[in-house]
């Protein structure tokens, strides 16, 4: 427990923060911080200085190119996490209001109406009940006359409903008076619950998910835990992590690390009584304790060290409040402090059962609203450290009352900036027993228990979202100390390192090496092969879900060390990806990471007997072949999990009717609008187009393996002679428009019966061909057919132009979804045609694919962005209107 | 529109930002090179009212790639830096300040010298707060760097000393680069914050021309005034000065009480023990106890074999004389719910015995006199002992016997 002979120059101030930043982008760089003389004897001739931050640290190198999938896909019928368009109000009025400091617009309106329509026995079934008789809803009058007096026609007032739901957004909305009869007639008596008191609690879960969608620290501290092998002679760990339809099954999974890390056996399953927001564990005594956390409850089990020993669980704790933390003491087995909503810290003994630390749910250095506390232990068994978003306390656990010092303060003392909060304490006594890791929304700080308040260490991380998850690996003397950082909403992964031991002694510390990005399991999406745009957008939804947790372990194969990182997300998948250490730095990884990055191919997916053979020595094949090893084996990770993924989408779930389609409404607004930004598979696109049309070639140039390449069909003639509309033009001048009119229509038809039999005739000739072509024959005919009705634009793309070296061969290239290119608003507005005339377009063309109806594929959630966009009442579209209700808490 | 202009222009000024973010994080330098070049196109339409500026931006992340980028030289790296100088008067004194930094850890003393020189006589207007920090700071260093001359010419002063000779003209350099540092450090020294490099330096220059009075002076103010942070170092320093002045015991012991009271697991707390066990009177004899159990309280001592000889050979000796049990058992009550799991437990027993025999032999006389002779600890590492025919094991085993009814009196 030596203390730095000398610490690195300060300036110490206390005070609240003076430094009025926010987000800056590039802060972390550049700067060396302070130095400090290098040699313990500065009598010698030339003093050396070493910097805070800079140094060159150990060079670790990721072994792929994209997180791999380490578990099969968890089984979730999964619930798409909440999105901002969910819950605010969707105007044009948004705009203008979301940039006024009164904060979002929350549609309450529309959850209201979400329940009065999922559930309108629990809204009003009483007096519907009672009022029955009097409401008629038919088409008809209301003809007896014994009734007429005391009966209302509801279709009226159900079809003003439904224009007014039409012409939402429109700023001369008014309420027609009919509507506003009635609502002011029955506003007091009609709802089972009063209305006020179902409104101000809609509203207030509203804003309770407005700020969760912020800023989510429910799963603080993670939920993915590695338990190491016992010694360092077996390669058996096992990881901890949640999972099922709640994530609230705990899996206890034993892992081998080989080559590859590979599951071993089945895991021990529990299921538990809520959702798993965090697991941590501790190794004491050989034996390791794992605590689990969910909102209202938290457990501990403990897993005997040696390989195969079944986890038991030891004792369940109930809280009334939510628990915002819970840590396991690296010191006395058994023992876990735990933090709740309402300000209380517990020590929590296995054998002695809890003991109340403190209850105070005030913040403890100045005002802060946040009700999140932590709690973590420190160099002293006894001594616990507890924190809230103003900073961190140390706390005597036989005296709390009377023993305390404060060891972290957002404020001066820190050097910290203006609105900057605690996210994530830990403490980091694997690699030094007195230091603590603080990370806030801007920073990352270590920090000393024996120089309490002045950070020994600090950083800012750059992070885009704030790190609410980090793992330790203490490094050997000598070695510095890996500290991984994670993010839970955009999923990012830093790798930093610092050191604090020198030249036999303790030394300042600092933080060595550049600091280094982790793959992010969306990150893998473009290594994958194309997939149909829904599944694309199913997968992209599926791989970008927050990350839920990250856990980390060293490994050592002879001289070979490498870094093994796994990322579990919130639909409860777990992704894993290695890092080599390269002891000397040779130039050539990073190269190839370069030239892979610029070239954006995917290794992953690359056929080995491609690659070019020639120019490799001797030296290096084997190196490949290993290389190559690796990535078919984590290829086949990839296509195991694809297929595993889309078998458990496509258990069709039991509607009890069809989905329904509108007509009513083309186009919603959102469609109308131009994507955000084009996809890579766009771009790429775009640029095979622009070099066709410069070299005057053709844009499908398949790579087919086979020599039948040129079977492919032709792509449709161009329509010959001058171009239709000047044609038309002339003809409308000149006074005879109804001939050409006519001229124009008699050839459309016999140019269709002509395209219909060349169809024919290609299908014959395409049916003993592969799937590939005969799909693609079918979306091109189409295609033809929309060519000649939209009066003759530019011939339609095929939407999908195949990646060189994305495709496997052997698996079916994907086909492009005919319908939706064709259907879809975009294509309609760019061929030109009017907004009015698109609807006549789309019924024209409903008429048309009208065919048998396909099964639905995938979930309801999925199925309004499969079909064609349904009119926004909320009585057809079940589909979401279901999905929101088990998040509202009703 | 102009309006739109500037949305677009900030926005693919973003994205080229975003670019080189990725590649500096995935350290791939020379894409991030790239990327930055088309960056410094921001500096010419600057729109922004930022925080950090594009001009800053493009100051970090230059110096992190020439830092990195496998084709650069310090050459270059200085002219990169002397142009980053001119693009912001807010930041010129922090850039010197990083430049310097950079030269010193290339081991470029004297440009780094220079620099500083030159940055010291740089004014701009009035000041702000922190420019006047970081003023203060380049005067600091300024005065390091003197020192380490001022250390070197001492070391040839005294080898042609030791030779017999003298050299009028190096003294006077000496004793130059001695007022030029002594000026510049005990400016700094006034302002509260970790000052041990400037420290060290500053007391070794007054200790050398003999001005013990001001170097105490320092020290104390460094060690006791409360507006600097509570530093563990300030007070180790003060204690090693006090030493080095041969000061009474009672100085000595009460430099490292306070010690004790603000870092119980000090390294130091090994030697206040040692000194308070030599020491007659009764009071310190008993503070030397409570501090050896403290140090021990803490994980990184779990394992510190001194440590518990420590513990072990004090209690040796009140066990023996039979006289103040009740230091021990006060002690023991605070512990004696957690000390057997954290100390004592059979799998520490058969790790300690197996890693370090000696450790295991402090610990188990300790768990003897405390637990009693039935205790885990004892028994698997007594009868460890005895079985390996180790003399030392037998004599305890029969010490803890003999014994046993004090542990009865402790633990009642």
């Amino acid at each position: 427990m030596e203390f730095p002979a000398t610490l690195f120059p300060s300036y110490f101030s206390v005070g609240p923060p003076q430094d009025e930043g926010g987000p800056a982008p590039a802060a972390g760089w550049g700067e060396l911080g302070q130095v400090l003389e290098a040699g313990p004897d500065h009598h010698q001739a030339e003093t050396m200085f070493v910097p805070r931050r800079g140094r060159t640290g150990e060079s670790w190198e990721p072994a792929d190119a994209a997180a791999v999938p380490f578990l099969p896909p968890n089984a979730s019928c999964w619930i798409p996490s909440l999105l901002p368009q969910d819950i605010l109000y969707r105007s044009f009025l948004r705009r203008k209001l979301q940039t006024s400091k009164y904060g979002p617009t929350l549609d309450f309106t529309k959850q209201l109406s979400h329940f009065f329509v999922d559930h309108p026995e629990d809204a009003f079934g009483s007096l519907g009940k009672l009022l029955h008789k009097n409401f008629h809803l038919g088409d008809s009058g209301v003809k007896v006359s014994g009734f007429r007096d005391s009966t209302i026609r509801m279709t009226a007032l159900m079809e003003e409903i439904n224009r007014l739901d039409a012409r939402r957004g429109c700023p001369q909305e008014h309420l027609a008076s009919r509507l506003r009869w009635f609502s002011h007639l029955s506003r007091d008596w009609l709802f089972e619950v009063p209305l006020g008191l179902l409104a101000d609690c809609v509203h207030e879960e509203l804003l309770l998910q407005w700020a969760g969608l912020l800023f989510n620290d429910s799963p603080t501290g993670g939920a993915l835990a590695w338990l190491p092998p016992e010694d360092a002679g077996t390669r058996t760990g096992r990881l901890v992590y949640p999972g099922g339809q709640a994530m609230n099954h705990l899996y206890f999974q034993d892992v081998v690390l080989e080559e590859l890390p590979c599951t071993q056996g089945f895991p021990a399953e529990f299921e538990l009584n809520g959702r798993i927001r965090q697991v941590a564990a501790a190794r004491l005594d050989g034996e390791d304790f794992i605590g689990v956390r969910s909102d209202y409850h938290c457990g501990v089990w403990s897993v005997p060290g040696r390989t195969g020993a079944a986890p038991t669980p030891l004792q369940v704790i109930r809280t009334s409040m939510p628990a915002s933390c819970l840590t396991v003491s690296p010191h006395l087995p058994g023992e876990l402090a735990i933090c709740t909503q309402s300000g209380s810290i517990y020590l929590w003994n296995v054998k002695t059962g809890l003991q109340r630390l403190r209850h105070d749910p005030q913040t403890m250095f100045f005002r802060d609203h946040s009700p999140w506390r932590w709690s973590g232990f420190t160099a002293h068994p006894r001594v616990l450290s507890c924190a809230d978003r103003t900073g961190l306390e140390c706390l005597d656990a036989r005296a709390p009352e009377r023993c305390h010092f404060n060891l972290f303060k957002v404020g001066e003392e820190a050097g910290c900036q203006q609105g900057e909060r605690v996210v994530l304490p830990m403490y980091l006594g694997r690699a030094h027993p007195s230091q603590h890791l603080v990370t806030t929304q801007f920073s990352v700080y270590v920090v000393d228990e024996r120089l309490p308040l002045v950070p020994v260490l600090k950083w800012m991380h750059m992070m885009k979202s704030p790190p609410l998850f980090a793992h330790l690996m203490p490094g050997d003397p000598g070695r510095s100390h890996k500290l991984l950082l994670g993010a839970s909403r955009t999923q990012e992964m830093l790798l930093l390192q610092y050191e604090g031991k020198n030249w036999g002694g303790m030394s300042a510390c600092q933080l060595v090496g550049p600091p280094q990005k982790l793959h992010s399991i969306a990150s893998c999406l473009q290594h994958l092969p194309a997939q149909l745009p829904h599944h694309h957008h199913l997968l992209q939804k599926r791989l970008s879900t927050p990350a839920a947790g990250l856990a980390a372990t060293l490994q050592k194969d002879g001289s070979q060390e490498s870094l093994l990182v796994f990322q579990l997300s919130e639909a409860g998948d777990v992704f894993y990806q290695r890092l080599t250490h390269e002891a000397a730095q040779p130039p050539a990884p990073a190269l190839r990471d370069e030239t892979m990055a610029a070239l954006g191919s995917s290794p992953l997916f690359e056929d080995p007997a491609s690659s070019p053979q020639g120019l490799e020595e001797e030296e290096e094949e084997e190196e490949e072949e290993e290389q190559t090893f690796y990535f078919e084996a984590a290829a086949l990770r990839y296509r195991h999990w694809l297929k595993a993924l889309s078998r458990r989408c496509r258990e069709p779930p039991r509607h009890s009717c069809p989905p329904t389609f509108g007509q009513k409404r083309l186009f919603t607004r959102k469609e109308l609008q131009t994507p955000a930004g084009p996809s890579t598979l766009h771009s790429q696109a775009r640029q095979q187009m622009q070099q066709a049309m410069r070299e005057g070639g053709r844009i499908q140039h398949w790579d087919l393996p086979d020599a039948q390449a040129p079977l492919i069909p032709q792509p449709p003639e161009p329509v010959e002679g001058p171009d239709p509309l000047s044609t038309r033009l002339t003809a409308s001048w000149s006074g005879d428009w109804s001939l050409w009119w006519e001229q124009r229509s008699s050839f459309s038809r016999a140019q269709r019966q002509r395209a219909l039999r060349e169809r024919r005739q290609r299908q014959k000739r395409a049916r003993g061909r592969r799937s590939l072509s005969a799909s693609f024959t079918s979306s091109l005919t189409y295609q033809s057919e929309l060519s000649e009705l939209s009066d003759a634009g530019p011939p339609p793309l095929s939407p999908v132009v195949p990646q060189e070296g994305s495709l496997a061969r052997g698996s079916p290239p994907p086909s492009p979804a005919p319908d939706e290119a064709l259907l879809s608003s975009q294509t309609l507005r760019s061929r030109g045609i009017p907004k009015e005339r698109r609807k006549t377009l789309r019924d024209y063309l409903g008429v048309y694919a009208e065919g048998p109806p396909e099964p639905p594929e995938f979930l309801g959630s999925q199925a309004s962005q499969l079909c064609i966009p349904s009119s926004q009442s909320q009585l057809s579209s079940a589909s979401q209107t279901r999905r929101k209700h088990p998040r509202m808490g009703f | 529109s102009s309006h739109e202009h500037k949305l677009n222009f900030r926005k693919s000024k973003d994205l080229c930002l975003n670019y080189i973010q990725d590649a500096m994080l995935q350290k791939q330098w020379k894409r991030a090179a790239e990327f930055l070049t088309f960056y410094a196109e921001a500096l010419e339409k600057d729109f922004s009212r930022e925080y950090m500026g594009p001009s800053e931006i493009i100051w970090r992340i230059g110096t992190e790639i020439l830092c990195h980028h496998s084709h650069s030289s310090i050459k270059e790296f200085n002219s990169f830096i002397e142009q980053m100088k001119t693009l912001g008067v807010k930041r010129y004194l922090k850039v010197c300040l990083e430049h310097v930094f950079r030269l010193l850890c290339n081991g470029l003393i004297d440009e780094a010298y220079q620099n500083l020189s030159l940055a010291e006589s740089w004014r701009f207007g009035e000041q702000t707060a922190i420019q006047d920090k970081e003023m203060k700071l380049i005067q600091a260093y300024k005065g390091l760097l003197d020192y380490y001359s001022w250390s070197k010419q001492k070391n040839i002063l005294l080898k042609l000393g030791q030779d017999g000779f003298e050299d009028l003209s190096i003294e006077q350099e000496m004793h130059s680069y001695f007022r030029k540092a002594a000026v510049n450090l005990k400016e700094i020294l006034k302002i509260p914050g970790v000052w041990d490099l400037f420290l060290k330096s500053y007391v070794d220059l007054l200790e050398f021309y003999g001005d013990e009075e001001e170097a105490r002076q320092v020290l104390n103010e460094y060690a006791y005034n409360s507006k600097f942070p509570a530093n563990p170092n300030a007070h180790v320093y003060l204690y090693q000065f006090l030493k080095r002045h041969g000061e009474s015991k009672k100085s000595l012991i009460s430099a490292l009480k306070i010690l004790h009271d603000l870092v119980p697991s000090h390294e130091l707390m090994i030697d206040f023990n040692t000194m308070l066990q030599k020491s007659k009177k009764r009071k310190n004899r008993r503070l030397g106890l409570e501090v050896i159990f403290a140090v021990l309280d803490y994980a990184g001592w779990k394992e510190n074999v001194k440590a518990w000889s420590c513990l072990a050979r004090q209690m040796k000796q009140i066990v023996i004389s039979e006289k103040h049990l009740d230091w021990i058992k006060q002690e023991w009550n605070s512990r004696k719910d957690w000390w057997p799991a954290f100390h004592f437990s059979y799998y520490l027993a058969k790790r300690n015995w197996q890693e370090n025999e000696s450790l295991s032999y402090e610990k188990a006389l300790v768990a003897g006199i405390l637990l009693g002779k039935d205790c885990k600890y004892f028994r698997y590492v007594s009868h460890q002992g005895c079985k390996a025919q180790v003399k030392r094991f037998r004599i305890l085993k029969k010490f803890v016997k003999k014994h046993s009814p004090d542990y009865l009196r402790i633990s009642g």
